[in-house]
């Protein structure tokens, strides 16, 4: 992680965000320091896209404070405005232009502002065989590309992508997260939202998870990750259930089917190199004691998924 | 601000370019002032005076007036919703135009293509009716310019309260009615009945109508009935217009600030 100076790219302080009776966020915090790509993990309806639309300067915060790069996202558009890459969730093109006219015409805005302008963004984001089509027959992967390149046409400061993603097809995507790295590489700062599990981890160097308008969890993937726990899972025959040993201060959950039982531990401990370790040998004890053998016996590490499904499962 | 300025002359060439491309609204543009001319002026008896001009070229060249409402007026009160609904103005925000820029590029767009149809007209009045030739060509500009700043931001206003393009077609209407019979088109202020007169002066385009009459046939048609003015004369008759038309232009802003919307509805 890369630091210019002390204010971070973006800070998000206790925003809240209220329409009519309905908080859509909830008092949200969080920092982004220069430089780093920051992932906004949550379901549809989290309050993502309006948290960011606060930041992009779209909507005032109904309480709380932003700031990007030190600035007020609305008091201080004119200044902001060339600094900051927005790419919106739904692209507002002129569907009768064609994608080089499209591209051409924001570079001439871009290049008014007298902004130096990345070179063959089509190129970039892998658009250069559609440059003649009229963007009205892109389609919706294609749009997310066209957008994404108007979004980083005149190398913004702080980047913010809603969804970039969305409706692309599994190559696609690989393409641009190859991008998005490329960016984040050259010192750009990065506040992505998605509902792909798999996008944030691969992506981020920090990431939240939010959930009815609420982050519930926060850190690097590393960090998140280990909050899931360890998971231990086998399964037994008909036992006395209540004999199953506590492991590092836990005890399992038990589901049963054919006959059987699903055994599992979740082991939270505070070393996460060592806790799988030293909770498995007192259950192979208690095993041995007892003759019995543990079927299909898993020990796996905790999941970005865990600690998701997690947090949505908590909040219903 | 030359920023904005650049802006906004990029973005009105952008729409100039998307206008050429649709072949229905260009033959519309280019059409609709000559059928105007071509039926108000047939409309009119021959041999009748208005003011001491024939009655044919009082109305054609008071047109200016009508032209303002439909191709600036209607025309962006249409193309601001549109684009709300599209996103276009949502996204155009989050891009590197100010607002001003955003706005000033499509109302500039409107008012070129206004120029246009005025430019077919005054072809129109000199050639086919045997008109005049334009007597103060600045005043007129001056007039249409306020005129068009003035409409432009009302429709930025009038947008803001309207949720689709097709209800555009609807909340347009009683400005449209308003600035149709309001105008004094086929008849001067001074003929009205007494109680008439005063609103009829406040709407909008009444100003418009009337200097660029004034401006057209050299005569005095603001509040006058026709009487001859130097160029000296037709500036200073038209300041009390002016003066109506900044009232207007204050409050245009002040609405337009309001309402005016960039991005959808929720819900």
């Amino acid at each position: 992680m890369r630091q210019h100076d002390g204010t971070p790219a973006i800070e998000v302080v206790e925003l809240r965000q209220v329409y009519g009776d309905f908080e859509a966020v909830r008092g949200v915090s969080f920092s982004v320091a220069r430089g780093e790509l920051f992932a906004l993990l949550g379901t549809n309806g989290a309050g993502k896209t309006t948290t960011v639309e606060v930041l992009e300067g779209y909507r005032a915060a109904s309480k709380g404070r932003v700031r990007v790069l030190g600035l007020d996202p609305r008091r201080d558009r004119r200044t902001l405005r060339p600094r900051v890459g927005i790419m919106l969730q739904e692209g507002g093109f002129l569907d009768d232009l064609t994608v080089a006219e499209t591209v051409a015409a924001w570079r001439g805005l871009a290049a008014d502002t007298g902004r130096r302008v990345n070179g063959d963004v089509l190129e970039l984001v892998g658009l250069t065989a559609k440059a003649r089509t009229r963007v009205r027959q892109l389609s919706g992967g294609q749009r997310r590309r066209l957008e994404l390149a108007l979004a980083v046409l005149a190398r913004p400061e702080v980047l913010f992508l809603d969804e970039p993603t969305t409706g692309m097809d599994p190559e696609a995507r690989r393409d641009t997260w190859e991008v998005i790295r490329a960016l984040r590489a050259e010192g750009t700062t990065v506040l992505l939202t998605t509902h792909y599990l798999e996008e944030a981890e691969r992506l981020a160097d920090h990431l939240a998870i939010m959930h009815q308008g609420v982050i519930h969890v926060r850190g690097t993937v590393a960090d998140v990750v280990a909050e899931a726990g360890d998971r231990i899972t086998f399964t037994l025959p008909e036992v006395e259930w209540a004999e199953l040993p506590v492991l590092a201060g836990t005890k399992p959950t038990v589901t049963y089917g054919d006959g059987r039982g699903l055994v599992s531990y979740t082991i939270n401990g505070s070393s996460p190199a060592a806790r799988a370790h030293a909770a498995l040998r007192p259950l192979l004890d208690w095993a041995a004691e007892r003759r019995l053998t543990l079927e299909r016996l898993e020990v796996r590490r905790g999941t970005l998924e865990d600690v998701f499904l997690n947090v949505v499962g908590e909040a219903r | 601000m030359t920023t904005d300025i650049r802006h906004a002359v990029r973005l009105a060439r952008l729409d100039l370019k998307l206008l050429g491309r649709n072949q229905t609204a260009l033959v519309n543009v280019v059409i609709l002032p000559v059928l105007l001319a071509w039926m108000f002026a047939g409309l009119t008896p021959t041999g009748a005076a208005v003011a001491g001009v024939p009655a044919g070229l009082f109305v054609l060249t008071g047109m200016p007036g009508l032209m303002l409402t439909f191709a600036v007026f209607v025309n962006l009160v249409n193309g601001f919703t549109a684009r709300r609904e599209e996103l276009v103005l949502k996204r155009l925000w989050g891009g590197m135009a100010s607002p001003a820029g955003v706005l000033g590029g499509m109302a500039l767009s409107a008012f070129v293509v206004y120029l246009l149809q005025v430019a077919l007209l005054v072809l129109w009045i000199t050639g086919v009716e045997d008109g005049p030739a334009p007597a103060n060509i600045p005043l007129a500009l001056l007039a249409s310019l306020l005129g068009a700043a003035v409409v432009a931001l009302l429709a930025a206003a009038l947008s803001g309260i309207t949720r689709t393009a097709e209800l555009a077609q609807v909340t347009v209407l009683p400005g449209l009615v308003v600035m149709l019979l309001g105008a004094p088109l086929f008849v001067p202020v001074a003929w009205l009945p007494e109680p008439l007169r005063l609103p009829a002066e406040l709407v909008p385009t009444t100003p418009v109508v009337e200097i660029m009459r004034t401006a057209f046939l050299g005569a005095d048609h603001i509040g006058g009935l026709g009487e001859r003015l130097t160029v000296g004369e037709q500036w200073v008759a038209a300041l009390p217009s002016f003066g109506i038309l900044l009232g207007w232009l204050v409050v245009a802003a002040l609405l337009a600030h309001r309402l005016f919307r960039w991005d959808r509805r929720r819900g």
